[in-house]
């Protein structure tokens, strides 16, 4: 790759992902203040805006020190580490930030009993099961696709097939012929089908937190940014499911000599998921922010309840531990989405079943390249 | 109690959970804010909502069901029973004792008569003559 394309995508990926993490601060819901509930008037205390505002400065000049990393990595070296380096900074500066400002949160938090707990006392209709269930339907169909054209393909193949393509759709790599090595990737797309088909399944279903005495404001949010994130999920799945099946069927086919390359419509399917991914997530937190935070607002005025203002049960404020709580997903008190009741042994149970295969299938794929 | 519809838990209260859950509804019912055949949250949602153990409010509901508040279906899950139509005497007798005992015990903390009739009168029209 060019030194000038390697800049390019250096400063595209670090530009995005700063962003997204500069935008955290400012969609979280009223009273939440990196991971740690200090209540409605501590959230607009001088203490919360002096902590969000150092904060703030620590990340930007944590993006401008990878921006220039990654720089000098592609334009006087050339080197692929430009696309890993400067994102991996990013990654831990944000990891390290979060956990310092958390620590100074922890000390603003309001002293006394815990919050209220809150719920509708009429049934509220559930978010429509239709469509996450024809995404995770169709996403299993093309898994198993892939899958089957493998399998029924793998007698034909040669006794070496490619293994890994360039950025031109050119095989570049190539392994003795397999089980392993040819059912990999179909394989990878079904784990995959289910398990982002199943996320958006289950989001549809998660956990809700109101606001105490907001005439329904808060609920009305919250249903508005779940519709949202499932439909959001819902793509996601949809996209990187076809774009992986597409992938599996080509790589197939051009280790059954029909095709000199991937083609055309894999580069194009790749970028249209990650336009989508990256858009869609910036759309969400900038329209709706976390948990429908930026539509209620304007009545924010009012203590959050239930599990999300509740500080017993946050460890560092990103994990949710709840013995009673029957929820598999919550929202996310720093974030954008939601994150496992790691109290509930099913939502572990799921958890872990999907990560250990998706971890098994990647150790596969390093054995056998 | 909250002024829009919902159900609130106080973690500080002695009230065990499952019976403040199970108060509040058969207030609201009580006073008419839930007609006979609204359906109530399903338990899991409701549970998941207040953050509380399934059986927490199982036991609410099926306590609400014993004292013919609601009626607790397979499929159509709870709702708000109607109200009986004629009084059923084996019934009342345990709910008359438990009324004698309120009021001598009002009484005995010094509320005066004109107090108690006066509350009394009040809780009977809110709820409505015969139907809640």
């Amino acid at each position: 790759m060019s030194a000038t394309l390697l800049f390019v995508f250096m400063l595209s990926e670090n530009v995005l992902i700063g962003g997204v993490y500069l935008l955290y601060p400012w969609i979280v819901r009223k009273g939440l203040l990196f991971g740690v509930y200090v209540g409605e008037e501590g959230f607009d205390a001088p203490a919360a805006h002096a902590l969000t505002r150092r904060w703030y400065r620590a990340m930007v000049v944590t993006i401008v020190v990878g921006i220039a990393l990654g720089s000098v990595l592609a334009l006087f070296f050339a080197s692929p580490l430009a696309m890993v380096v400067p994102v991996l900074l990013q990654v831990i500066a944000f990891t390290g930030l979060y956990l310092w400002a958390h620590a100074q949160a922890c000390a603003l938090a309001p002293v006394g009993p815990p919050p209220a707990a809150v719920a509708p006392l009429f049934a509220t209709p559930p978010l429509s099961p239709l469509l996450p269930a024809l995404t995770i339907a169709a996403c299993v169909a093309c898994g198993l696709f892939a899958v089957a054209h493998a399998w029924t393909s793998y007698g034909a193949l040669p006794p070496r097939v490619p293994t890994h393509f360039g950025i031109s759709g050119t095989p570049d790599a190539w392994r003795p012929k397999s089980i392993a090595t040819v059912m990999l990737l179909p394989v990878m797309v079904l784990v995959l089908a289910v398990g982002l088909g199943g996320t958006a399944w289950l989001t549809a279903n998660a956990k809700r937190a109101l606001r105490r005495s907001d005439q329904g404001a808060s609920l009305a949010a919250q249903l508005r940014f779940r519709r949202a994130m499932t439909r959001f999920l819902c793509g996601v799945a949809l996209f990187t499911t076809l774009m992986l099946t597409v992938l599996s069927v080509s790589a197939i086919e051009v280790g059954l000599g029909h095709a000199a390359t991937l083609g055309r419509w894999q580069m194009v399917l790749t970028a249209v998921m990650m336009a989508y991914a990256i858009g869609g997530t910036v759309y969400l937190a900038i329209r709706y922010g976390q948990g429908g935070s930026r539509l209620e607002r304007a009545g924010a005025a009012t203590p959050l309840t239930n599990g999300l203002a509740d500080n017993r049960y946050w460890v560092l404020g990103m994990f949710y531990v709840n013995r009673d709580d029957p929820s598999l997903l919550v929202e996310r008190r720093f974030g954008l989405g939601y994150t496992i009741n790691f109290g509930n042994p099913r939502a572990v149970l799921l958890a872990v079943a999907f990560l250990g295969a998706v971890l098994a299938l990647v150790l596969l794929a390093a054995a056998t390249h | 109690m909250e002024s829009d519809a919902t159900l609130t838990v106080d973690w500080a209260a002695a009230e065990p959970v499952y019976e403040q859950v199970a108060r509040q509804i058969r207030v609201r019912i009580a006073a008419g804010e839930l007609a006979a055949g609204a359906a109530l949250p399903a338990v899991r949602t409701l549970a998941s909502d207040l953050g509380v153990n399934l059986n927490t409010v199982a036991r609410a509901y099926r306590l609400l069901e014993g004292q013919g508040f609601v009626a607790i279906r397979e499929r159509a899950g709870t709702v708000v029973a109607a109200p009986a139509q004629a009084p059923d005497p084996t019934s009342l007798a345990p709910l008359w004792q438990e009324l004698r005992e309120v009021l001598l015990r009002l009484r005995q903390a010094g509320v005066a008569r004109e107090e108690i009739s006066t509350m009394v009168e009040s809780v009977v029209a809110h709820a409505g003559d015969g139907k809640r």
